[in-house]
């Protein structure tokens, strides 16, 4: 047929198709008026009809000359399947929730895979897009952050670049209003917007003459949601002041909703300059993001910079010995710590569908040999092979597509624990939802296991035809070749679920040394907070104070009487006093005043030296990270005095000359000796400052365990504006939360508390994402289990109705109650055995896969010989309740029943 | 295989039906019936149209667009459905018939040779 004639054929059906029933009776009218002048003219209507032939056929014949006959057939099969599943309500039900499990929590976790790492970051060109992040090279890299000389230094000089800017949180208090608030935005230099497509819904961002001159251009960009919340979304803000702690902005523009900078938290944004001390080429801290050139690659940015960087550590040895920077992905900065974690989830779930999927497979065939007759009589009603298959994987795919539509329920279920109760944090552009692509992606998984689950009876029913042909020579031969696939689908079960028990197994054992961990102190019953207290009024500020939180290690230097102690700050309230009010309070047990709480990201490090000891350079140098203390800090959070003696009160100044060290110092410069009285200096200061203590190590800066393994110095507390609380309650100490909050705000009016947490929680919070990835895989690994426990049952119980008549015979013929026990188990076994061997090792590579999550354990730990063993013992049970029923035949009556 | 593939008396040559339908309709609307009358009859009775062939082939015709089909009333007063050839219909069957003609006077010219 010619092109023409096929698009007219097509054109003249698709005319029909909406008027099926007008032509059925056209057809027939003109068939009957054929007849009748056909008898008319022979006046024999019986010869005439039988000339005629059979007009029903005809009738069909001329019909699909008219239709797509192929689609015709296919909404029959639809029709058929649909009646077929409802004739067999209970195995619909069955299969449809397993595969409904299944597609559902695929479609929840690839909703997730999709949002955080197909779409990635709501920036324009993501794939350019770069985080510059100074380093040193230590023991290890480092990353430390960048300087403002430096930054300056790459922008003017590296040629991979379209644009760089600048960017690091700040934390201002906004005053005004009933309550004055702590709140965090970023310094940003230009052109950070442009770089992450930002443009303000009111007003303007920065102009570059308003980032060019330290502290002198006060002026801010508002987040849609600190414009709403503080100001009522008044129109008219831009242009207006806003009161800050220690200096007034100008509001200049106000951002649309839903941008959060990249540190995603920002509500507000001031220029980079605004923030002091940027002038120090040693005070590193900031990150920095730059788009690539078009036709520049990672690499060759990234080997320009480091060009750079050695040019400057020539022109700097000082302050930039050793340091690097590193050109890194900055959605691998932002998301790629999660992608692991997600990666893993995505496998895990992947492996209970294939679970699920070699159930229902199991189920399937149950039915098709149940259906042999059926198919017999289709087979010889002239359905072809191709037919019949095509029916079956019509089945399939309706069995998976209503499994589907029940995935959608668990899907959405599922995706909304998933987002509320996770502990991690998600970044607020990460939106898990149930879009086109989620559905697009069940759909296609839904498909993909109709297919397969049709294909298996198929399968079966082959091997089975294969069994048949034999029947009478070798009847137990065969219908053991037709059992393999069960046998198959067995082994695969068990593989699968011994992967997910180990890697859950596992992550479950890491979670448990990770709680198990001694972080050096005892968070229990602490409650840790953070205050800002305004100085006293009457002398006005000199300079406006910049609020960029860094307790500057410079400050160290103001030790050992080299310069006269700067005088005490004029704060509203003293230390002394605060402390004496919190520890008034009923169920305090005591209270301490630092610089920076544990696990808070507060502390700087700083060089030190120690008499006796010339190491320098940035390489080996020694690091430490210091706080400011009041004696009471080590009792609170139960820090162990190892040796000499806390701060006395008169120590209690800058002026002080006393140091306690943690042991590690000790460790390094005074084995065996006692330290008490040796001297340590900061920075580049004489060995000066006395040691008079020496407490335990500490993992002050992160679980499991510190960044780098510099240890810890305190120094006398000394009153400053923004401190730490910490506070020992005699029992639950969130039931003392409300009562010191009252206190403080009581005592000193015009104070912000914030942060207020329990140390408790804030160990949690670093273990959460093992935790949540180890809860998770717990679940999915449960899920397989059970379903390949209810497998195994079903194989097995299959298996002894079978051979039910054998077991008479052999029960006849003398064998023992256990004997037949030792078989059927023994047959079941076999499958387990081989399931375990082939999904032990699979079990290494995800736990290879998990990589990060995992901590103090390897593949090759007692958790997966727990697992193993687990699995195995359900497994076995799961064999025995049908093998126990085997033993309880009666002979005569499996005999009989033939 | 040589016995069952020659047409037996009376039977159409395979692959004709459709020209001899066109032709029929050459020179008007008719019904299946009358189309079937006509080609018995304007074969000296030779050929004989089976209607389980008619049928498929006139509604195939249709569907393809070579013939058009109406409902009109017949000579003996009853409802009956009326083809004609369509512009296309009329030029297939053009080429049709130059191509059997030729065809048929080669097979003839071989098969009154030698």
């Amino acid at each position: 047929m010619r092109a023409r004639d096929r698009g007219l054929t097509v054109w003249n059906r698709v005319a029909k198709l909406w008027r099926r029933r007008q032509l059925a009776r056209d057809i027939d009218d003109e068939l009957a008026f054929h007849l009748a002048m056909k008898a008319a003219d022979t006046t024999d209507a019986r010869a005439a009809r039988k000339q005629f032939g059979n007009v029903a056929v005809l009738r069909e014949e001329v019909h699909d000359m008219w239709t797509f006959p192929s689609l015709e057939s296919i909404w029959q099969d639809l029709k058929y399947a649909l009646r077929t599943l409802r004739r067999a309500p209970a195995f619909t039900v069955v299969a449809v929730l397993v595969l409904g499990i299944g597609i559902g929590a695929n479609t929840a976790i690839f909703s997730l895979v999709d949002a955080m790492v197909m779409r990635g970051l709501p920036y324009p060109h993501t794939d350019r897009l770069m985080a510059l992040i100074g380093n040193v090279q230590r023991a290890t890299v480092e990353r430390r952050g960048n300087s403002y000389p430096d930054f300056a230094d790459w922008r003017a000089q590296s040629k991979s670049f379209d644009a760089m800017a600048g960017y690091t949180p700040l934390t201002l208090t906004f005053l005004g209003g009933s309550d004055p608030e702590r709140i965090t935005g970023e310094a940003v230099s230009q052109p950070y917007f442009e770089l992450i497509g930002a443009t303000p819904a009111l007003g303007r961002t920065f102009r570059s003459d308003e980032d060019a001159v330290p502290q002198r251009d006060f002026v801010m960009v508002l987040s849609d949601s600190l414009w709403k919340r503080r100001f009522g979304a008044d129109p008219a803000i831009v242009n207006q002041p806003v009161a800050i702690l220690g200096q007034t902005f100008t509001v200049i523009g106000v951002m649309p909703a839903g941008i959060t900078g990249v540190t995603d938290a920002a509500e507000f944004w001031v220029p980079f300059m605004v923030q002091g001390g940027l002038t120090n080429r040693g005070s590193r801290g900031f990150f920095a993001i730059a788009r690539l050139k078009e036709d520049v690659s990672q690499a060759q940015a990234q080997s320009e910079l480091t060009a750079i960087s050695r040019q400057l550590e020539i022109q700097y040895p000082q302050s930039n010995e050793k340091r690097g920077v590193e050109v890194s992905s900055l959605t691998d900065l932002l998301i790629g710590p999660l992608n692991s974690a997600v990666v893993a989830l995505m496998v895990a779930v992947v492996l209970v569908l294939l679970v699920a999927c070699a159930n229902v497979a199991n189920l399937l065939i149950g039915k098709s040999e149940s259906r042999q007759r059926e198919i017999a009589v289709r087979t010889a009603l002239g359905a072809g092979q191709r037919r019949l298959l095509r029916q079956l994987v019509t089945e399939s795919c309706v069995l998976a597509l209503l499994g589907a539509i029940a995935g959608i329920a668990v899907a959405v279920f599922g995706l909304r624990t998933l987002v509320a109760t996770s502990p991690v944090t998600f970044p607020s552009y990460v939106k898990p939802t149930l879009n086109v692509t989620a559905l697009g992606f069940m759909a296609a998984v839904a498909l993909a296991c109709g297919v397969v689950l049709g294909l298996a009876p198929a399968m079966h029913a082959r091997l089975a035809n294969l069994g048949a042909a034999l029947k009478d020579s070798a009847r137990g031969t065969s219908s053991a070749r037709a059992h393999r696939l069960r046998g198959v689908l067995v082994v695969a079960e068990v593989a699968l679920a011994i992967v997910l028990v180990i890697g859950a197994g596992l992550m479950i054992q890491s979670v448990r040394n990770l709680t198990a961990l001694d972080p050096g102190f005892d968070p229990t019953s602490v409650l840790s907070l953070q205050v800002n207290i305004p100085r006293v009024p009457t002398p006005p500020a000199a300079s406006p104070t910049t609020p960029a939180a860094l307790p500057a290690p410079a400050a160290a230097a103001a030790t050992c009487q080299t310069v006269p102690a700067p005088p005490p700050i004029p704060l509203v309230i003293s230390s002394a006093d605060l402390i004496d009010r919190l520890r008034a309070l009923p169920g305090v047990a005591s209270v301490a005043l630092s610089s920076d709480i544990p696990l808070g990201a507060g502390s700087g490090a700083v060089f030190y030296n120690a008499e006796g000891d010339a190491t320098s350079g940035a390489q080996t140098a020694p690091r430490a990270y210091f706080h400011r203390v009041t004696p009471d800090y080590f009792a609170t959070i139960r820090l162990p005095v190892r040796a000499g003696r806390l701060f006395t009160a008169e120590e209690m100044s800058a002026s002080s000359n006393a140091v306690i060290v943690s042991e590690n110092v000790v460790r390094r410069f005074w084995p065996n000796q006692n330290p008490i009285g040796k001297h340590i200096g900061l920075g580049n200061a004489p060995p000066c400052l006395s040691i008079v203590g020496v407490v335990g190590e500490a993992k002050h800066r992160g679980l499991p365990d510190n960044p780098t393994q510099d240890p810890d110095l305190f120094l006398p507390f000394t009153d400053r504006p923004g401190l730490a609380i910490l506070v020992r309650a005699k029992g639950d100490a969130n039931a003392i939360v409300t009562s010191v909050r009252q206190t403080i705000r009581d005592e000193a009016p015009g104070v912000v508390v914030y942060n207020i947490a329990t140390l408790e929680s804030l160990v949690d919070q670093q273990t959460s994402r093992s935790r949540f990835t180890s809860w998770l895989m717990g679940l999915f690994a449960v899920t397989a289990l059970v379903l390949a426990v209810v497998g195994i049952y079903g194989v097995m119980s299959y298996l002894v109705s079978q051979r039910q008549r054998e077991f008479g015979i052999r029960m006849a013929l003398g064998a023992s109650r256990a004997g037949i026990l030792k078989v059927v188990v023994g047959q079941g076994a076999k499958l387990v055995a081989i399931g375990l061997v082939i999904g032990i090792p699979a079990a290494i590579g995800l736990a290879r896969l998990l990589g990060s999550l995992l901590f103090g354990v390897s593949p090759i730990d007692p958790s997966s010989a727990i697992a193993v063993a687990v699995l195995a013992v359900v497994a076995l049970a799961a064999c025995a309740v049908p093998a126990i029923r085997a033993t309880r035949v009666d002979p005569v009556v499996a005999l009989r029943n033939d | 295989m040589g016995s069952s593939s020659r047409p037996s008396e009376g039977e159409l040559l395979p692959g004709t039906l459709d020209m001899l339908i066109l032709k029929a309709l050459s020179r008007g609307a008719l019904h299946g019936y009358a189309i079937a009358q006509h080609i018995q009859r304007a074969s000296d009775e030779v050929l004989r149209v089976e209607e389980g062939a008619l049928y498929p082939a006139l509604h195939k015709l249709e569907v393809r667009g070579w013939l058009k089909a109406e409902w009109g009333v017949s000579d003996h007063n009853r409802r009956a459905k009326f083809y004609t050839l369509s512009g296309i219909g009329r030029r297939e069957l053009e080429r049709e018939s130059r191509y059997w003609t030729r065809v048929a006077s080669a097979v003839t010219r071989v098969m009154q040779g030698a």
